[in-house]
């Protein structure tokens, strides 16, 4: 007989650890246990670097030196540290368009799919709209455009899940190849450049200007910070942010309550979708001046590990992608420093989500045992 | 040769005499759990042969005391002796094999398995199980028969009422040789006419040289079937009493360090006005049953608070919701003041002046995880309130949050702590205070003091007695017949999906009402079925 059973009717029973309520258990952290939660992501973050220098070391790497590579390789000049800046530009947004649905307890899986989209419509916008628009108008015009495109291409996941129900899961991951597929039909029949795999050139008055001369940071990257702090306010602070968190955290009190569960779902994946949208813009008016073929370097997908790292808060998402964008970075500097193959930082990344992630277990299952 | 190895066990069993074995004697009893002291020193005898109260409000430590007896958890001080002998157990295998079985509130029967499989289920093989099922199915079924437990072993669990569920679970200790029963809240679930059987197969058991302890804080049922009582309080002994030396009064004092409080006199209904909330022919479809609610119709008056009773599964539920806009209504309408609100949404109701008290707070109640503040301002932000083009004041909402933490008396009075950390009651008074503040025009209970302790209960009675001076309709909904003779002005009985009985409090008879309850005009034959029928999952 399990022992837990047996507890009075009235004590809240602990509800079972299954990805959903993992996940939403991060959302709204009481404020107390804030202290505690940072040192346990610090424990993790510790041990998780541990095992990786063991796999390092495994690989016949110095584990030290290949840290110190990976952080030069990042942060050690002025070009590498702007690439790393840009790098978490996106992965900052496309964070967000993981972490507002995820809030809600819908698992939008489909940022890179959004991110796609937003492309499309970046490029597309700049090569179809007429090139005698003022810079100062038509670069923003371009960014918001492409990204209600983005939160469009979120509309169809999250309606489909207020309207029938649809597995939003699956949904917004078949809209991803969708959108891979609409790009490639972009860059290869509607605007091909010729002989290299991208789209014509964005004319130049719908490109991001450069901020910091030597370096490729443009103005995408405070056009993201700009996101993340609208993002915060959206969650801390409006009625649709409440909703969003308590529809999360429980849908039938939200319902009985007076929230329009539906709509909730559907205005969450549609911010998500903005902010994926308006990643794949920023790259590709703020970094390659073009949409080339897997131009996302899968930030899309990234953005879900960024989101959980930063366990579903706006704030916190912009340390978690400059730490996810230093690894991806950095990983360039390693092949050089240490030999081993551009596809160990791949390695490291994908070690430090799974790791944390079953710290993340642990940890709930250590709260729950001190209950 | 495998023999049923669970028959002879049986058979070993009852060649123990009862006076061989001698009483249970818990000695100092200390178990605390972090800061609270669950059992404080605790003393408790259970004699052979005897009904054992063991009565107190919810966290007085009952169901500790008990899961220590039963070896789930290990004392921090104090000695078990069994006849003479100290004992102490690791786990509820060890208490089982000293003859001690526990039934939970919740009870742990395998929905998809027969009778005879849950009976038997870990205590004989695989084997036996797979090959010789008719055997094993007969040995159920004459142990049920041997101690006067009506159940058929080839039915599945998912088809029985919660009593024939809770006879299981029974069945299932004895089955095992069991001779000390320890039954943690037994009637939580059970209607009138259930309750009586229970009691009839309890002094059965007794009188067949079985102890039992009933845990439970209800005084009536210490009443009807104890021989002997012991009453804690906050983790500490306050008396223990034989049959005759106590009454419901002295229990009352004795369980709440106080006499309870009358209720307040009660003004008239508004009788002789149109009735304010009308429903008519309502037909709502259920998960299981095709009509859960089958043309139900009732008034409720302006300062009237109509009390439905029934057992548990009889379309309360499904008749809650669908007025709350949960589930669809099928056909008839609903009408608040001459405002049509059939099938309408949350939002609608509550702008319409519904207010509703779930059954389960922590589902439907409360968002546990969020802040008293936010839990109170739950219902009214998706309304409109307290944001201005969408942006939230918080410094209102948590004003608006002070003001009612100190109104309904919420401790601890902190707008800013997760509601998860508030006990039982208080979760309750922050549902209350959102639901009530906004002074409904009809207010909906569904068990509003289901596992409560008597002050908290207290509290939640004179809260809607409250409500229902100020003129507005109250719909009570209960298992407690206790709670609804004392509050209501009127009850009604549902019974499969339709109203069985109704009459104001002042002529109501018990008789009749515990018939309707139970589905019948008469014959036991018919209560049998009407069961059968009834069946309700206590669980969802």
């Amino acid at each position: 007989m399990d022992p837990a059973d047996a507890r009075p009717l009235d004590e809240p029973k602990p509800r079972p650890l299954t990805a959903v309520g993992l996940l939403a258990r991060g959302i709204a952290a009481p404020s107390r246990d804030r202290l505690r939660s940072v040192g346990w992501t610090v424990i993790s973050a510790a041990a998780t670097a541990g095992v990786v220098a063991a796999i390092l070391a495994l690989l016949g790497a110095n584990p030290a030196t290949a840290f110190r590579a990976l952080v030069s390789g990042a942060l050690g000049n002025e070009f590498n540290f702007g690439q790393t800046v840009m790098i978490t530009t996106l992965l900052a947004l496309t964070g967000l368009a993981a972490a507002i649905p995820f809030s809600a307890r819908l698992w939008n899986v489909g940022g890179e799919g959004q991110m796609y989209f937003g492309a499309f419509c970046a490029a597309g916008l700049g090569l179809t709209l007429p090139a005698s628009l003022p810079h100062w108008f038509f670069a923003p015009l371009v960014l918001v455009l492409s990204a209600l495109g983005g939160a469009v291409w979120g509309l169809i996941p999250g309606a489909l899940k207020a309207l029938i129900n649809a597995n939003e899961v699956i949904v917004s991951l078949m809209s991803v190849f969708a959108a891979i597929l609409l790009a490639d039909y972009a860059i290869t029949v509607i605007w091909p450049q010729g002989i290299a795999p991208q789209t014509q050139d964005a004319p130049a008055n719908t490109l991001l200007p450069n901020i910091w001369s030597g370096t490729l940071v443009t103005a995408g990257a405070p056009v993201a910070l700009f996101c993340v702090l609208v993002a915060w306010v959206i969650m801390a602070r409006t009625r649709l942010g409440f909703e969003i968190r308590a529809v999360g955290l429980n849908p039938f009190a939200s319902r009985l309550n007076g929230m329009r569960v539906g709509r909730i779902a559907v205005y969450a994946f549609m911010l998500g979708g903005a902010f994926a949208g308006a990643a794949g813009a920023i790259a590709v008016v703020g970094i390659y001046g073009n949409l080339p073929t897997d131009f996302s370097g899968n930030f899309g997908f990234l953005g879900i590990a960024v989101a959980l790292l930063a366990r579903l808060s706006p704030l916190w998402i912009l340390p978690s992608a400059f730490f996810f964008a230093i690894l991806r970075v950095g990983s360039n500097g390693l092949q050089v420093a240490t030999g081993l193959s551009p596809s160990v930082g791949e390695i490291i990344v994908a070690t430090f989500v799974i790791l944390l992630l079953a710290f993340r277990v642990i940890r709930l299952r250590y709260a729950e045992a001190a209950q | 040769m495998y023999t049923l190895t669970i028959v002879s066990f049986g058979e070993q069993r009852e060649d123990a005499t009862p006076e061989a074995r001698g009483s249970i004697v818990m000695r100092g009893i200390t178990k605390a759990y972090g800061a609270t002291i669950a059992n404080d020193s605790v003393d408790f005898e259970l004699r052979p042969g005897e009904i054992h109260a063991l009565l107190g409000e919810n966290g007085a430590g009952k169901t500790t005391l008990m899961n220590i007896l039963f070896g789930l958890v290990a004392q921090d001080e104090g000695e078990i002796v069994i006849g003479g002998e100290p004992v102490r157990f690791a786990s509820p295998h060890d208490a089982l094999a000293r003859g001690i079985g526990m039934v939970h509130q919740q009870f742990m029967l395998v929905q998809n398995f027969t009778v005879a499989e849950n009976v038997v289920l870990g205590a004989i093989s695989k084997w036996n199980m797979a090959f010789r099922r008719a055997e094993v199915e007969r040995g159920v079924q004459e142990t049920a028969e041997r101690y006067g437990l009506a159940v058929v072993a080839g039915q599945r669990i998912r088809e029985l009422p919660v009593d024939a569920q809770q006879r299981v679970e029974i069945l299932k200790l004895l089955y095992r040789g069991a001779t000390i029963l320890i039954l943690d809240e037994p009637t939580s679930f059970l209607g009138p006419a259930q309750v009586d059987r229970l009691f009839g197969t309890l002094k059965e058991l007794r009188d067949t040289g079985h102890s039992i302890v009933i845990v439970t804080h209800k005084l009536r049922e210490v009443m009807a079937v104890a021989d002997r009582v012991t009453v804690l309080k906050k983790g500490r002994n306050v008396v223990t009493a034989e049959r005759g030396s106590f009454d419901e009064r002295m229990l009352a004092v004795a369980m709440t360090g106080r006499d309870l409080l009358a209720l307040p006199p009660r003004t008239k209904a508004h009788l002789d006005e149109a009735a304010l909330f009308r429903v008519r022919d309502l037909v709502v479809h259920g998960a299981r049953a095709l009509h859960a609610v089958h043309g139900v119709s009732f008034d409720i008056h302006a300062g009237e608070i109509l009390g439905i009773a029934g057992v548990e599964g009889n379309g309360q539920r499904e008749l809650v919701d669908s007025i709350a806009g949960i589930i669809k209504v099928e056909s008839g309408t609903v009408v608040l003041d001459g405002q049509e609100l059939t099938g309408v949404s949350p939002q609608r109701l509550h702008a319409a002046g519904v207010s509703i008290i779930p059954e389960d707070r922590r589902v439907w109640g409360l968002v546990l995880d969020m802040t008293v503040a936010e839990n109170l301002a739950l219902a009214q932000i998706p309304g409109g309130d307290f944001s201005q083009r969408g942006i939230l004041r918080w410094r209102d909402v948590r004003m608006r949050a002070r003001e009612l933490l100190e109104l309904y008396d919420v401790r601890p009075a902190d707008p800013d702590v997760p509601v998860i950390s508030l006990s039982g009651g208080n979760q309750q008074k922050v549902v209350l205070a959102r639901e009530l503040a906004r002074d409904p025009k009809l207010l909906i209970a569904a068990h509003p003091t289901h596992g409560l302790d008597v002050g908290a209960t207290e509290y939640v009675h004179r809260r809607l007695l409250e409500v229902r001076e100020s003129g507005s309709a109250v719909m009570l909904v209960s298992h407690d017949l206790d709670e609804l003779l004392k509050l209501s002005d009127r009850v009604l009985v549902l019974f499969r999906g339709r109203v069985r009985y109704e009459a104001p409090v002042s002529e109501l008879s018990m008789d009749e009402m515990a018939m309707a309850m139970a589905g019948t005009g008469g014959g036991a034959a018919d209560a049998e079925l009407a069961h059968v029928g009834a069946g309700g999952d206590p669980a969802t």
